[in-house]
């Protein structure tokens, strides 16, 4: 395999886990838009440990996925107490603050970043990325998912139900948190150096609106946004050149550095959001259509008893 | 002692740029419980497009570049624009379909989406540097007892604290105000009594546009700079404001604004740079988690339409 | 607790909202296997001593006593573990989950553990709670199909599944309120006869109800409240001979109506 598809498979990995890292909370109603903060401290947990230490990838990685549950378990509590916009303020504040303590960190390079001496190949994170994926969908297939979804739905009825609501959502998030440090951790292994700048709010915001794209109803969905946002430069590769010569003309600039072609992407992101929220907030993959596309349980129409009566 | 008394000052006009967004921001959530994420975008594109009209032009009309004070008025007015248009493809769909948990912030998500395109778009049409705005000179400077002031950022002030003053006096005083409120406090019940709320909310979308653009326009002629990465720096310190303050509050967020400007030169000054960034959003934090209504807040807004 | 112990007592419960006293000082049992309906104009309290049995909502004094214990401090997720399931006035199913799915939320308070949280229900073979909530469907008339909740199926049938849900519990005390709301007269005498068969299996029904007719068929006690009050606790059959609860519906009897009486007029 070359080298080029290498690095995009293990990129659509992380992406993958990082998407199932930020759908848990989202199922179970509480939307994470500080997932940068989680993949950093999975990805500078395991930097620090490489760089200083010298541990192996066996050791570096459970490691941080252990520190990264452990900080979001720890934090969920007050987070999950809080409702609505202030819940997304926090998640959003949080990433902030673990990045701007990081960026102080003399011990963990500051701005400066860490290089990373231990490197796996692309193997490791598809490798991972698939067993996460089998995961989630064994998650969301037992009563611990089922529960997520009624929490979502209508978190009132599910505490009379018997649930834990508060006690499910904390799970879901430490769940999620740790993935994130995997995600985190695998990046730091792959790429061979962390910067606390590449862990910014953009970053947040763009995993929670690829998963939202895909529909947080299902497994499915966060598999589907993931593999969409990761392909979609590839796409662009071919229509962006034209577009380019395009603007330059129109705009009547000269001069001006161009701007990295990952814009496109995003504004590409931007307009399916809006949309997607217009017409189909659930996202693409629904339950609904899920269930449709099963064909191997015994089905039987629905009677409709009261018009016998 | 008269070092810490300039920083103070610093603070405090630093504050006021922070001050117009984060009132656009408990606007927007005090009125219509929706956190709009478009905000720090419309600053920046505010900014962003006054420097453009002026170094190059309006675009595809080859005329020559704009004067700095037409350059202005015209990106004010765009920015207004742009948020009608914002309204018209967020704030229309929210659907209380389910009552859900996520439902409320389907709004908040499309506004993430406009962030990304405004942004983006941006980025690409301008490139990433930041551009010298050319404007007044910013250099005049006025010593009251010791400490300097510089004239735009205290024209600023006052513009700001008129706007804030004139926008409370329409909220208390005037039948779209009421009107507002009304929303604000219940919309059904609103709707029953007659209140027009596809007429009155795009008034508050189009106050966002003026507020943001107003604090684009200031900022560049205060700071001399802009880049397509203003509107996120700006953004976080103005949410924090608006967090402090106490959603839906304006002057909570007058106060929220001014308090997180003065923490940023306080911290800097004791601390350093590297620490602002902690600071501020710790506080944040810590607000959200202690006492989330802030200053001066309701306990209802921002939890969701329930 | 001996044979005379009722299922469910309210002594003396009063709960105030800010300035509203919204249930003041009532106080009646509710007999296991009972049927007993409670009932009265709009705004009497009905739906408020409901959430307060299911623990929504904590009484200002008084207590809540099922079998004996006083429960008014327990947590609400905990009351379904007591034997205390409800159905809702709104209907209140999960919109994005099947119809199966719904029922076997019911199931979660005999699922308790974190093992069983941790099984697969539908992955590999079947599950038995699966089977189980599919059978208890088929068994109440409702042939399935496990699709979206909300928008494909009629209201009555969505309403009969709430009951199956709130059933799926094993309760002891079944609440229903409101259960033939927006329903026509032959699906409430099929709510009705299915009302019946419930309460055979020694499920006890404390029924909130507007129309009388299903109270004067399926219940045999009536409890009557007015503005927060309890005004009748006693036989269907001479519920509606009552002073107090004509007065309750149509106004006070020898005053022509008028401004100043407006207040005592209630729809029935």
């Amino acid at each position: 395999m070359s080298g080029y598809w290498a690095g995009i498979l293990t990129i659509l990995a992380i992406n993958v886990i990082m998407a199932y890292a930020i759908f848990l909370p989202v199922a179970t109603g509480q939307l994470n838009l500080g997932g940068a903060g989680f993949q950093a401290v999975g990805a500078y947990g395991a930097a620090f440990l490489s760089s200083k230490y010298g541990l192996s990838v066996w050791l570096t990685i459970p490691f941080a996925m252990a520190l990264t549950a452990l900080v979001s378990f720890l934090i969920a509590f007050p987070l999950l107490r809080t409702k609505g916009v202030y819940l997304v303020l926090a998640t959003f504040a949080f990433a902030e603050v673990v990045g701007g303590a990081i960026l102080n960190s003399t011990m963990l390079g500051g701005p400066m970043g860490l290089s990373v001496p231990a490197f796996v190949e692309y193997q490791v994170p598809v490798v991972s990325a698939l067993v996460v994926t089998v995961f989630i969908f064994y998650l969301m297939a037992t009563r611990f998912g089922l529960v997520m979804r009624a929490a979502h739905d209508d978190d009132v009825v599910t505490d009379l139900m018997g649930v834990n609501v508060l006690g499910i959502r904390v799970a879901a998030f430490a769940i999620g948190g740790a993935l994130a440090g995997l995600a985190g951790a695998l990046y730091a292994h792959s790429f061979s150096f962390v910067e606390i700048q590449g862990f910014n709010a953009s970053l947040s915001i763009y995993v929670l609106l690829y998963v939202l794209l895909g529909g947080t109803q299902t497994a499915w969905g966060p598999l589907a946004g993931a593999i969409f946002f990761t392909m979609l430069p590839e796409a662009l590769r071919v229509a962006l050149p034209a577009l380019k010569g395009w603007m330059g003309l129109a705009m009547g600039i000269q001069g001006a550095r161009t701007a990295p072609d990952e814009s496109w992407r995003f504004v590409i992101l931007g307009v399916l959001t809006v949309l997607m929220m217009m017409f189909r907030s659930e996202g693409l993959i629904t339950r609904v259509m899920v269930e449709k596309l099963r064909f191997r349980r015994r089905t039987v129409p629905l009677v409709n008893v009261d018009a016998h009566a | 002692m008269m070092l810490f008394l300039q920083q103070v000052s610093n603070g405090i006009m630093l504050g006021s740029v922070y001050v117009t967004v984060a009132v656009a921001f408990t606007l927007t959530i005090g009125v219509l419980n929706f956190l709009n994420f478009t905000i720090p975008t419309l600053f920046m594109l505010a900014g962003m497009l006054a420097w453009a009209l002026s170094a190059w032009g309006v675009p595809f009309v080859h005329a020559g570049p704009m004067p700095w004070q037409a350059a202005l008025l015209f990106a004010i007015g765009v920015t207004v624009v742009a948020s009608l248009f914002v309204e018209r493809f967020t704030f229309r769909f929210l659907k209380t379909r389910y009552g859900d948990a996520t439902e409320h912030a389907i709004p908040l998500v499309s506004s993430l989406g406009f962030l990304l395109i405004i942004e983006n778009l941006i980025r690409i049409g301008y490139g990433t540097d930041t551009q010298r705005f050319p404007g007044p000179q910013a250099d005049l400077s006025v010593n009251i007892g010791g400490i300097f002031l510089r004239v735009p950022q205290l024209i600023s002030l006052v513009i700001v604290l008129g706007i804030v003053a004139g926008l409370n006096w329409v909220l208390r005083h005037s039948r779209i105000g009421r009107g507002l409120r009304a929303i604000a406090e219940n919309p059904d019940a609103a709707n029953i009594l007659g209140v027009e709320a596809n007429k009155l909310v795009p008034i508050v979308f189009m106050l966002t546009g003026l507020l943001c653009g107003l604090a684009g326009v200031l900022f560049a002629i205060n700071y001399g700079e802009v880049s397509p990465q203003m509107g996120d720096d700006i953004g976080s310190k103005a949410i924090a404001g608006m967090v402090l303050g106490g959603l839906g509050s304006i002057w909570g967020a007058v106060i929220g604004g001014l308090a997180i400007g003065l923490t940023e030169m306080l911290t800097i000054h004791f601390f350093g740079a590297d620490t602002v960034q902690v600071a501020v959003w710790g506080l944040l934090l810590l607000t959200l988690f202690l006492r989330p209504q802030g200053l001066f807040g309701h306990h209802s807004i921002g939890k969701g339409k329930l | 607790m001996t044979a005379q112990t009722p299922l469910l007592s309210l002594r003396n419960v009063s709960k105030r909202f800010g300035g509203l006293a919204v249930i003041s000082d009532v106080s009646f049992d509710v007999p296991a296997g009972t049927r007993m309906a409670l009932i009265g104009p709009n705004g009497a309290g009905k739906t408020t001593i409901f959430n307060l049995v299911s623990g929504f909502y904590q009484p200002d004094a008084g207590d809540i006593v099922m079998e004996g214990h006083a429960i008014q401090t327990v947590a609400s997720r905990r009351r379904i573990g007591l034997g205390i399931a409800r159905s809702f006035q709104n209907i209140r199913l999960m919109p994005h989950l099947s119809v199966t799915e719904n029922i076997m939320l019911g199931q979660q308070a005999r699922a308790g553990g974190v093992v069983e949280m941790l099984k697969p229900l539908s992955l590999f073979g079947r599950s038995h709670w699966r089977d189980e909530a599919e059978t208890l469907l088929n068994d109440m008339g409702l042939h399935t199909y496990p699709g979206e909740v909300v928008a494909n199926l009629p209201y009555g049938i969505r309403k009969k599944i709430e009951v199956v849900r709130a059933l799926v519990a094993r309760p002891k005390l079944l609440l229903l309120d409101e259960p033939a709301a927006g329903l026509n007269a032959a699906e409430t005498d099929n709510l009705t006869a299915f009302l019946e068969r419930i309460s055979d299996t020694g499920v006890t029904l404390l029924v909130v109800e507007h129309d009388m007719g299903l109270v004067r068929r399926l219940c045999d006690h009536v409890v009557v409240l007015n503005f927060g009050r309890k005004i009748y606790d006693g036989p269907t059959a001479s519920v509606q001979n009552d002073p107090l609860v004509l007065e309750a519906y149509l106004g006070p009897r020898d005053t022509a109506p008028s401004l100043a009486n407006a207040e005592g007029c209630h729809a029935a």
